[in-house]
């Protein structure tokens, strides 16, 4: 293989190892190619200058002991990983409509505690509440009064033409009840929400079903 | 620099040299006649240590170490010029290694795929080193600061050398590091440095060419001519 001074940069970048012992053979014959190609194997043999390896006994426990902390980490990271791994696997799509399903939820139940607050709910059952329980006592007010009633009619005869000095104190006495309970009824009218009057009212009623059970009993 | 005022005694101190090195053009890079039993074997080896290394497995990574740590810190300390960030470095490949190696799909080598990583780790250093000097408005030194050696054969020849190296371009000087320190095969840097093998060859010719620029005397123009 023949090769020239111009071959020469050819086969420093590239040249195949036969192309090397040409380019020598023809330096044998050419100083500049010579001094050229000292030039460029110098560089190499500098090089191995470069070349500095040693050990150091503590290099590998270094390393050896950050690898088995990385890895402790790692470890510690796919545990909590798997404890997650009951959710199950959405695709990005997914996760993206789920998540912005729970922003809007999360939106409209903040947007409604704002617009009913709990404490106004609250006073508004009691109210209703309140309601209610007056509704229930003046229910029983009213047949517990058709049940004296029915006593008074039944005892009507006895109190109109009293037969004896007792059944004329029952007949005054039961005329003072319903002087007091008609006032009472009066007032509780006025105030219904008034449970002291309720009581007092409900006293005066068993008051008077006891009078009557007597006038009843006291029949000749 | 230039040529740092160093006339290179080129033939005095290195003229008995010459002759035992040759050139550096392997049989594999131009004969590919298949695959030798020592290549094989190299990647048998390599990819045992793979697997080894996915696996979790601390003596893989000890073997990686025993068999190529000390290339790897040479390597790093040229290109950092201190022992102590090329220590880090490796240490930090291995890191990176052990994190990312499940992802290694086996393109490359795996000893490939490691020291791309080892010089990525250590560019990476250089400039976060280079950032902590702005900072600190420190513009003394543009280059890595280079550490004594233990003293070789050419000490004088080493330190200009490793100073002309820090005005090549990256590619140039990893391709010169790797290919004419480390012993690397073109078609290994290339992996490296996600090159191809011819733009390595070249990288390297361009990369000796500017090194002698700045090492060796100027000749004189008659002989410049041819």
């Amino acid at each position: 293989m023949n090769v020239a001074c111009s071959d020469r940069e050819r086969i420093f970048e590239d040249g195949t190892t036969a192309e090397w012992a040409a380019l020598e053979q023809h330096a044998v014959s050419c100083p500049f190619c010579t001094e050229e190609i000292r030039g460029w194997k110098s560089l190499s043999v500098v090089a191995k200058e470069l070349r500095g390896y040693s050990d150091s006994p503590s290099f590998w426990p270094r390393i050896e002991r950050a690898l088995a902390e990385e890895a402790a980490r790692n470890a510690q990271r796919a545990k909590r990983k798997r404890w997650l791994s009951f959710l199950p696997n959405f695709s990005p799509a997914w996760q993206t409509v789920l998540a912005g399903a729970l922003v809007l939820v999360l939106a409209i139940s903040g947007g409604w505690l704002i617009l009913h607050p709990r404490g106004g709910k609250v006073d508004n059952d009691k109210s209703l509440l309140k309601s209610s329980a007056l509704k229930e006592v003046e229910t029983a007010e009213s047949t517990y009064e058709l049940a004296i009633d029915k006593l008074a009619a039944e005892a009507k005869p006895q109190l109109e033409n009293p037969a004896t000095p007792l059944l004329a104190n029952y007949r005054e006495k039961l005329l003072v009840l319903d002087s007091a309970i008609a006032e009472l009824r009066a007032q509780a009218g006025l105030n219904p929400s008034n449970a002291q009057l309720r009581y007092q009212l409900l006293a005066m009623y068993q008051e008077k079903q006891r009078t009557l059970e007597e006038v009843l009993e006291a029949k000749p | 620099m230039g040529t740092m005022g160093l006339a290179l005694p080129w033939r005095a101190r290195i003229s008995s040299t010459l002759r035992e090195r040759g050139t550096r053009v392997e049989p594999s890079e131009h004969l590919a006649d298949g695959p030798n039993p020592a290549a094989r074997d190299a990647l048998s080896e390599d990819a045992a240590l793979a697997a080894g290394c996915r696996s979790g497995d601390l003596h893989a990574y000890e073997r990686l170490y025993r068999m190529h740590g000390a290339r790897m810190k040479n390597l790093a300390r040229n290109v950092l010029g201190n022992p102590t960030d090329a220590d880090d470095a490796v240490q930090e490949t291995f890191l990176k290694v052990q994190r990312g190696v499940a992802s290694f799909r086996g393109q490359s080598s795996f000893l490939t795929w490691t020291y791309r990583i080892l010089i990525n780790t250590c560019y990476d250093a250089r400039r976060s080193r280079q950032r902590k000097r702005e900072v600190t408005n420190d513009d003394s030194e543009e280059t890595p600061r280079l550490e004594p050696r233990a003293p070789g054969a050419h000490p004088t020849l080493r330190m200009a050398l490793e100073r002309a190296l820090e005005k090549l371009t990256r590619h140039q000087r990893d391709v010169f590091l790797l290919y004419e320190v480390e012993g690397f095969r073109h078609a290994e840097i290339a992996g490296m440095l996600e090159m191809t093998e011819t733009a390595s060859k070249n990288t390297l010719f361009q990369a000796k060419k500017n090194l002698r620029l700045m090492l060796e005397p100027p000749r004189n123009s008659a002989a410049e001519s041819r």
